[in-house]
């Protein structure tokens, strides 16, 4: 397929530099170098080819800015970079959100910490920074804000209207899970809009990324999203060994399996108790935290930590695992089976819980590839993308499991599928737990000091929420040049002003609670 | 920011009863309603301590009031950005008096892990902004510690601790 897209691409467009990349060393297959003129058609051709917008960021390289899109698809894999060239003395690029509805989010980022101008897009406010803010953040160097750019970065205002009311919801609200900020814009009991406000916890992580240590930055990703940290590890530990050309030991692999599949147990569980807190039903926050205290006490003997794990290091791991873990796994899952009964028959089966949930919020694949979010919001439409199966890490390859999907897309298919999803983990542990070897637990000679190849690597993960991907420039230093993160949870976020209109406000709660949102990750 | 500011805000009464006032501190002490503020990471430890197996209830404090009017004492957990310094004032001076803050975690008592030159979106601590009466350090701490933290804000309010200190493990 990738040959057949490359044939196309070369034949649709001959001006752009197109190159086939080695998967196994960079994490894409295709790096296509558009102009300002090719890169419209560019995006055009994989939009009709049902590619799914996946990433888009911005690197400064001194001399020039380099504009990048990540695209995929659900049927096979196939990752695609396109790079736009930019000048930093008159960085104008013409929006992509006519094509691609998600770039819009992504392109504010972009022009609040790069000071790159994307002509037509309709709302250049702030997103994540706050007013007085003097430099552009991630340009290399101190490049301040012009005038212009800081009117139009103008502070978000809310536009007044006869007979509509507006409602701030958060940044402190139990159901916006942290500090999320919504402005919604009420006609009676419904929702006429929805904006999001973000950056009440942008803690600079990929500014941290450019002046830290490969070895340092390691802590950071379990901050990032402290509800799912393992797999956050698990993508930034694959990118450098990648990067570095580490290999890990077959032991390690599996273990890493298991102890992320353990995170992705508790971070479901607890996703299930705040959003029928939302709901509603308080009690079942009791219940979860009761199961997830059993997974912090397991992995808490070999990580040294109950919430922010920072188990893994570049081809390895921190610590071996012992018996008593193997025992205490075992023994945990045996007793969730029994308390997945349990919730089943207490909130599945529920009246009341069905028809707060049933027929609102409903997506579909169109959508999804416009948007591109991922993860149980994505299996719940009814497509079978876990980058667990498409892109294996860790151990996944050689586990037997299959991914639960959802039919029509609404707000009780993201819980069915979310609950599944754990009896899932709970069977790929099983697998791991038998499948697990003697051997070593680290790879030997991993140099104190990481020596890169220079280039770049995009490294994908299953987190919790959604896909997660790292990508990382490196110059060849023991610093990584520019590190970008994919979050799940932003681009889950995006499709919330485009569900809550028309909703009534209790169902707008529903659906956003649905979106399992973790705010760090969304902020960074 | 950057300086540590001072806040003249007397915190007790003008007209003591000394023994009125014993009796209505045992009271406050005994009943610390947090309220429910979480920012970052150590909001879930919060949300631990606040469950069965910690059980915050052992102390008076498990009533968590999502409107900052009727709680007590407030818990910040997590790090406090600029964006967010403005809110957090004014959610503390919603608070009614008397009124304790506890910060929870190295991120809300100095920065913590996000402290590095240059940085443009952190406020350093959160006692720049409201005054502090117990800080609670780890990253992020333990349950444990969080509790050992509410006992510290009963001390200092009623003069004595409540239950015997545990012995040192080492």
């Amino acid at each position: 397929m990738v040959t057949d897209i490359l044939e196309k691409l070369k034949t649709t467009i001959g001006a752009a530099e197109i190159s086939e990349v080695s998967y196994e060393e960079r994490g894409y297959h295709i790096s296509v170098a558009a102009s300002k003129e090719t890169l419209h058609n560019v995006i055009k051709f994989f939009d009709d080819r049902k590619f799914y917008f996946e990433d888009m960021l911005c690197v400064d390289y001194k001399d020039y800015l380099e504009v990048v899109y990540f695209f995929n698809n659900y049927r096979f894999l196939c990752r695609v970079k396109v790079t736009l060239k930019v000048d930093p003395a008159n960085p104008h690029v013409a929006t992509m959100s006519g094509i691609f509805d998600g770039a819009a989010w992504y392109e504010r980022e972009i022009h609040e910490f790069f000071g790159v101008v994307f002509d037509g897009h309709p709302n250049m406010g702030y997103l994540f920074l706050h007013d007085g803010i003097e430099f552009y953040p991630l340009r290399k160097g101190k490049v301040r804000i012009p005038p212009e750019d800081r009117e139009r970065l103008a502070y978000f205002k809310v536009d007044e209207q006869e007979d509509a009311f507006t409602v701030n919801f958060g940044p402190q609200h139990p159901s916006t899970h942290g500090v999320l900020r919504v402005v919604v814009k009420m006609n009676g009991e419904y929702v006429e809009a929805a904006e999001p406000v973000l950056g009440y916890l942008h803690r600079m992580q990929e500014k941290m990324g450019e002046n830290r240590g490969f070895m340092q930055f390691l802590p950071n990703t379990s901050r990032m999203d402290y509800l799912g940290p393992m797999s956050f590890n698990a993508a930034y530990v694959s990118a450098v060994e990648k990067l570095c050309k580490i290999s890990v030991p077959e032991r390690a692999n599996i273990i890493r399996a298991i102890t992320i599949e353990l995170n992705r147990i508790s971070s479901h569980l607890l996703w299930l108790g705040a959003y029928l807190a939302d709901l509603g039903g308080l009690t079942p926050f009791l219940y979860v935290f009761d199961d997830r205290e059993q997974i912090n006490d397991i992995l808490e003997r070999i990580t040294g930590s109950r919430l922010t794990y920072c188990y893994m290091r570049f081809g390895g791991l921190y610590n071996d695992v012992d018996e008593k873990f193997i025992e205490g796994t075992r023994a945990f899952i045996a007793r969730m089976y029994d308390r997945l009964k349990m919730y089943d028959t207490l909130v599945t089966k529920n009246v009341i819980f069905i028809n707060r949930t049933k027929g609102i919020g409903i997506l579909d694949e169109e959508g999804a590839r416009k948007y591109g979010f991922s993860g149980p919001v994505l299996r719940s439409v009814g497509v079978p993308y876990d980058i667990r199966k498409t892109e294996p890490y860790a151990a996944y390859g050689r586990i037997n499991f299959d991914v639960p999907i959802g039919k029509s897309g609404d707000v009780l298919d993201r819980y069915m599928v979310r609950v599944h999803d754990m009896e899932v983990s709970m069977k790929i542990i099983k697998q791991s737990l038998d499948m697990l070897s003697d051997g070593p637990y680290v790879a030997e000679k991993v140099p104190k000091k990481m020596k890169p190849v220079a280039g770049d690597v995009y490294q994908a993960a299953e987190s919790p929420r959604g896909e997660v991907g790292v990508y990382i420039v490196s110059d060849g230093t023991d610093t990584p040049y520019r590190m970008h993160w994919r979050v799940p949870s932003f681009s889950n976020l995006i499709i919330f002003p485009y569900l809550a209109p028309g909703t009534l406000i209790a169902d707008a709660i529903s659906i956003l609670g649905s979106l399992d949102l973790c705010i760090p990750e969304i902020d960074r | 920011m950057g300086k540590r500011s001072i806040h003249l805000e007397t915190k007790d009464a003008i007209i003591k009863f000394a023994l009125l006032d014993d009796i209505l501190n045992l009271a406050r002490a005994n009943s610390l309603w947090p309220m429910t503020f979480g920012l970052a990471c150590c909001a879930i430890e919060m949300m631990s301590t606040a469950m069965a197996k910690f059980d915050l209830a052992r102390f008076g404090a498990e009533i968590f009031r999502p409107s900052p009017r009727q709680a007590d004492v407030m818990i910040v957990s997590g790090t406090v950005t600029k964006k967010m310094a403005p809110l957090l004032v004014t959610l503390y001076e919603q608070m009614p008096a008397p009124k304790w803050v506890i910060a929870m975690g190295n991120c809300a008592i100095s920065g913590g892990p996000f402290l590095f030159e240059d940085q443009y979106n952190l406020v350093e601590g959160v006692d720049l902004l409201v005054p502090v009466d117990v800080y609670v350090p780890g990253c992020p701490p333990r349950p444990e510690a969080l509790l050992e933290g509410l006992l510290k804000l009963e001390e200092k309010l009623t003069g004595k601790r409540r239950f015997p200190t545990p012995e040192a493990k080492w």
